[in-house]
């Protein structure tokens, strides 16, 4: 069961900012290193921009993650934007122009531990990915 | 040409003011929205591309710059500390990009292999399955000469001749694709066969001398196999080469391997940074070389032809 949950509306930069603040301060207190509540914080970044390119505005909902062993933390994006229309083709690098660089969602994906996928043409996306304290 | 380079230099300077500015803004307090603008940076330093030692050469510069000019505004542990935040933050697309990149060198290994399947099983049916499918036709042919007037026989007999052309072409087709010498008797045998082939197809004199006669382990053997055969395809297909040489030996336990042609050169470096099929073939080669622990140097000009040098240390378990 999770302790804490912050939700963040996205529909600026600005707003990218709060997230990536309210993400990075929830991983430090969970005790994850300054190394990896950077990487939180790229992957929540990645996230959310996505939200301001594709779908214009959306959340961003942060959550702890109590396992029965090990702690960790929650990040889910979502947007009730125009959705992907092929979500394994926008999972591959080379798609489009960050994913060539290794950016972008399939970024996300290595960076973190465990990550879904739920996107509906005309009905949004949700994108939930969760990251172990090692 | 030059105004690109003017061009380039002008969005460098950018860059780097950026970089200085931003850097400084964050010394001052800018707090997560700054570092959010690093993180920005990062992303496009990595998209232009610049190189990640670029990148740090460059904050190093900046700080440096910082510390002779603010000292007052904070302890060297604070500068210290800020620095380290700024900096993890810029190359963080960097560390995205690497995990990618493993991943692909892991996948791009593994087609390897499986391509290397794929061309056993394709070998295996053009060599039995084809090759049993003319065995029936002979029969065939056989059983229908049996009730053919002696006149027309000779027909017959010239069809079976053709036909066994054809077997022999598709035995030799198939041996090239996947030689079961290289299996049975090792890479130089197998590379010895090979240069007969295409030397009597190409009309290219091919010499080959061998000082080393021990079996290496099975991926060791198909890499430099098929790094060979891509080196002599290259030498018969754009260098329209007259001769080329083979050489392979050991010394310090370090197997050597160099090819080398009298045709027409090239840019190797130009042809290594292009994503051309050639490019494509000669990072297929490196890439090939380095998972077996190897390494490939080419040298190629215009006048001299080409020369491409494989150079593998041997582990202990690799000579038998």
């Amino acid at each position: 069961m999770s302790r804490v949950e912050i939700r963040v509306t996205i529909s600026s930069d600005q707003d990218i900012v709060v997230a990536r603040q309210k993400g990075r301060s929830l991983a430090l207190e969970l005790g994850f290193s300054s190394g990896d509540a950077t990487l939180i914080a790229t992957a929540i970044s990645e996230l959310a921009r996505n939200i301001v390119s594709y779908a214009g505005s959306g959340q961003i909902a942060l959550k702890d993650l109590q396992g029965s062993t090990r702690v960790g933390i929650t990040v889910t994006a979502s947007d009730t934007g125009p959705g992907i229309p092929n979500v394994s083709q926008a999972l591959r690098d080379g798609f489009s122009t960050s994913g060539s660089l290794g950016l972008g969602l399939p970024g996300v994906r290595r960076l973190m531990d465990e990550f879904e996928i739920d996107s509906k043409p005309g009905q949004g996306t949700r994108v939930v990915v969760k990251k172990w304290r090692p | 040409m030059k105004s690109d380079t003017g061009q380039k230099k002008r969005e460098q300077m950018e860059f780097q003011d950026e970089y200085a500015e931003t850097l400084r803004d964050y010394a001052m307090g800018g707090g997560e929205a700054v570092l959010g603008r690093a993180y920005e940076l990062g992303r496009r330093a990595i998209a232009e591309p610049k190189s990640l030692l670029e990148l740090v050469s460059l904050h190093h510069k900046v700080l440096k710059e910082l510390f002779q000019n603010s000292v007052d505004r904070g302890s060297p542990g604070q500068l210290v500390q800020i620095s380290c935040d700024f900096l993890s933050e810029c190359v963080s697309p960097y560390e995205m990009a690497q995990r990618g990149f493993q991943d692909a060198v892991k996948a791009l290994r593994q087609l390897n292999e499986t391509l290397e399947e794929e061309i056993k099983r394709i070998a295996y049916s053009v060599h039995d399955e084809a090759g049993q499918l003319l065995v029936a036709v002979h029969l065939a042919l056989a059983n229908l000469a049996l009730e053919l007037p002696p006149g027309r026989k000779e027909q017959v007999r010239e069809i079976e001749g053709l036909l066994n052309e054809v077997e022999k072409h598709l035995r030799r087709y198939s041996h090239e694709l996947r030689p079961t010498i290289l299996d049975d008797l090792g890479w130089i045998p197998a590379i010895r066969f090979l240069a007969e082939g295409i030397s009597k197809r190409a009309n290219l004199p091919i010499h080959i001398e061998a000082k080393f006669s021990g079996r290496l382990p099975g991926t060791v053997e198909t890499t430099l196999y098929r790094v060979v055969q891509e080196a002599l395809t290259n030498a018969v297909k754009h260098a329209k080469a007259k001769n080329v040489w083979i050489r392979a030996w050991l010394k310090d336990r370090v197997l050597h391997c160099a090819i080398r042609d009298d045709g027409a050169g090239f840019d190797a470096q130009a042809a290594q940074a292009a994503t051309g099929r050639k490019g494509l073939g000669l990072i297929a080669m490196r890439e090939r070389l380095s998972a077996i622990g190897g390494t490939l140097w080419i040298e190629s000009s215009q006048r001299s032809g080409t020369e491409l040098s494989i150079r593998l240390p041997m582990e202990d378990d690799h000579v038998n």
